[in-house]
């Protein structure tokens, strides 16, 4: 009451007409809360926004008082405003975020902050994005980065929405309109590489990243707190992947092939550490090298992994994985499949496919450049099947014994890229079967050929098998045991045969598609 | 200081049952109704509505509904569309989100009179937010209260409005 009776004194100074003007009681109403408050009815609305301001910790600017469908100036009297005892105003608190950063967005985060203040979590994650905001106040293309990684973010739904629609996030968007173009329904995911290529090479400070992955993985986690957080992040942040790494990926190809690329691949990380977080919530890798944690936001992709399968694939050292480009690649075919079946793949064969990848940069590289082929060949089963990739060594071996006895062959069976073929990388030596160190590795080439005679066969059985009767022969009695089994099309069954080289638990599982563990 | 401007507020009233219910409401009811009512704030040459699908909006009289049954004039605003969209966008993270839809107790109606009281200080007419208290109240709408509980209206024809990535 001495409060109203100073706020009484204080008005009396202003207006000096009435001696004792009455405290009235007005309601503040705001779309979260509703608040009272006690004053004399010859307030100025400037005193009255101090009082809201205080109570709803915000500024006085931010504050947009409305009575009866009108704006509440400063310099009006409550009373003349017809603002009585027992009267409701409404407040909306606006999401200027002059102190923060230029926000000309249309989205009042503050009244969420402001009136959830008690709340720990948003208000924790609130630091953490404040924090967010900070690091990309100093540079523009953390800026940018965070302005993608908000934009993406801001596709999460209600649950998670309070604490991601602080002026900061908001801030950050606003800030790179341009990259407003990620739209999910519509998927078209509008590459930005040149920002990306200076986020990639300005993020070389090893503490920036630390400090970046640390504030990324805190203010994610804390989104995660939010309930139901986490289950609606993880198809947005395998949407934020998904499109990073395609964003990123003709950018690195065009670059040219570059294992050695250091701050490429220090790059990497603000872009996946977000994945990092989503799949290991205990948040055990900061140590790691980054680009390890490319892999475990493949992993992610597998929404069944847990934290600790994710932290197992981080732990697989991929320590020399110059590009993101495998992320990328093994995530196309992944991309499709999660979304037919969540159950695959499994980490353990992600982790196969990105390591077989890894160890092909060649292959990587050309997979990378948009082959067409990618759509036509189940690439991930042939990647991950140690079988297939044997098969596919042995093909490889073949086909360049072939060259060398019939040189005239050559300029058919080769693309360009060849020589990348002979840079002399086992590829073969995750697989755990000890498999020779050969310097063969599949290169594009071989998966072209075997595209062709795929493609090839269908139309000419007759030709393919008479022109094979040896190899026809040989498979006779596997392919008795297949047609027995159920695998009617004999044409395919032979075809799976001849690409395993005989072996028929190969062919069944090339003709079930199925990426075996 | 120039005049602020002012800008209509207008109330579209559709009525979801297209007459039958002033027809059926005596022998189901025991009770005349003149209407299922669904409504919505027209203000900024944008029509604004709450369904199951949370706040939307869409041109003024463009959803599935077709052109409103009756338009009631609620007054006029200085609020301007910016701060409308904020304040949209408020509510529609704390009382009007999607899954805090409930066709009794929070309905299109509730929506529109929230909105219409920010914009102008005015409610909308009784007979529309007595609708569910009328309905509950007779042995019918007891009966079939759990059945009715599930029914979530959503009228077709509008995009979000504040989702971070929703528009005006």
């Amino acid at each position: 009451m001495s409060r109203a009776r100073e706020e009484a004194g204080d008005s009396q100074l202003v207006s000096g007409r009435e001696p004792p003007s009455r405290i009235i009681r007005v309601s503040v109403k705001t779309p979260q809360d509703s608040q009272e408050f006690m004053l004399a009815e010859n307030s100025s609305i400037h005193h009255f926004k101090k009082q809201i301001s205080k109570r709803f910790h915000c500024d006085t600017d931010r504050l947009v008082l409305i009575f009866t469908g009108k704006i509440l100036r400063d310099q009006d009297i409550l009373s003349q405003r017809g603002v009585l005892d027992g009267t409701t105003v409404h407040l909306v608190v606006r999401s200027r975020g002059k102190g923060i950063l230029p926000s000309p967005s249309t989205l009042p985060s503050p009244a969420g902050h402001c009136t959830h203040r008690p709340d720990p979590s948003t208000s924790e994650s609130a630091r953490m994005l404040g924090r967010l905001g900070q690091l990309a106040r100093t540079s523009p293309e953390l800026a940018d980065f965070f302005g993608q990684l908000a934009q993406l973010l801001m596709v999460v739904p209600e649950p998670t929405g309070p604490s991601l629609e602080d002026p900061v996030v908001q801030g950050l968007a606003s800030e790179k309109p341009a990259n407003a173009s990620y739209v999910p329904e519509s998927s078209r995911p509008v590459p930005k590489p040149e920002p990306a290529l200076k986020a990639l090479e300005n993020l070389q400070n090893p503490a920036r990243q630390q400090e970046l992955l640390q504030v990324d993985k805190r203010g994610l986690e804390a989104l995660k707190a939010v309930p139901g957080g986490d289950n609606a992040m993880r198809p947005v942040f395998s949407d934020i992947q998904h499109l990073m790494l395609s964003t990123l990926a003709p950018l690195v190809a065009s670059k040219g092939h570059n294992p050695d690329s250091e701050p490429c691949r220090r790059g990497i990380n603000p872009h996946s550490c977000t994945n990092i977080t989503t799949t290991a919530p205990t948040v055990s890798t900061p140590a790691r090298p980054l680009a390890q944690e490319v892999s475990a936001g493949v992993a992610a992709q597998a929404r069944d992994v847990n934290s600790n399968q994710a932290s197992a694939v981080c732990r697989t050292g991929l320590s020399d994985l110059g590009q993101n480009l495998p992320s990328q690649e093994s995530q196309q075919p992944i991309g499709k499949a999660t979304p037919a079946s969540q159950l695959r793949p499994s980490p353990s064969v992600l982790r196969r496919a990105l390591h077989v990848l890894q160890q092909n940069p060649a292959l990587l590289h050309q997979l990378a450049t948009g082959s067409p082929l990618r759509h036509h060949m189940p690439l991930l089963p042939i990647l991950t099947n140690p079988r297939a990739l044997q098969a596919l060594i042995q093909i490889e071996k073949g086909l360049q014994i072939l060259s060398r006895e019939v040189p005239g062959l050559e300029p058919c069976l080769w693309c360009p890229v060849r020589p990348h073929g002979a840079r002399g990388v086992s590829e073969t030596r995750g697989r755990g079967q000890g498999h020779r160190a050969d310097a063969v590795q599949p290169t594009l080439a071989v998966l072209q050929l075997l595209h062709a005679l795929a493609s090839a066969c269908p139309q000419s059985t007759q030709s393919s098998s008479s022109s094979c009767p040896l190899a026809e022969d040989r498979c006779q009695q596997e392919l008795e045991h297949l047609k027995a089994m159920g695998f009617a099309n004999r044409d395919a069954n032979l075809q799976a045969l001849m690409a395993t080289g005989g072996d028929i638990h190969a062919a069944i599982e090339r003709l079930l598609g199925i990426p075996e563990a | 200081m120039e005049p602020p401007n002012l800008y209509p507020v207008k109330l579209y009233v559709y009525d979801l049952s297209k007459g039958l219910a002033r027809r059926l409401s005596p022998i189901m009811l025991g009770k005349q109704l003149e209407g299922i009512w669904h409504t919505s704030i027209v203000v900024h040459k944008d029509e604004f509505f709450f369904g199951s699908g949370g706040i939307s909006s869409c041109p003024p009289g463009r959803t599935l509904l077709g052109p409103p049954d009756s338009v009631v004039d609620v007054g006029s605003t200085e609020v301007t569309e910016e701060i409308f969209l904020e304040y949209l966008s408020s509510l529609g993270e704390s009382l009007f989100r999607s899954e805090a839809y409930n066709i009794f107790e929070n309905n299109c109606n509730t929506f529109s009179n929230e909105v219409a009281q920010f914009l102008t200080g005015r409610k909308i007419p009784s007979y529309i937010t007595d609708l569910p208290s009328e309905i509950l109240s007779t042995p019918f709408g007891q009966a079939l209260r759990p059945f009715l509980d599930s029914i979530a209206i959503q009228p077709p024809g509008g995009s979000p409005v504040g989702r971070p990535n929703g528009q005006s």
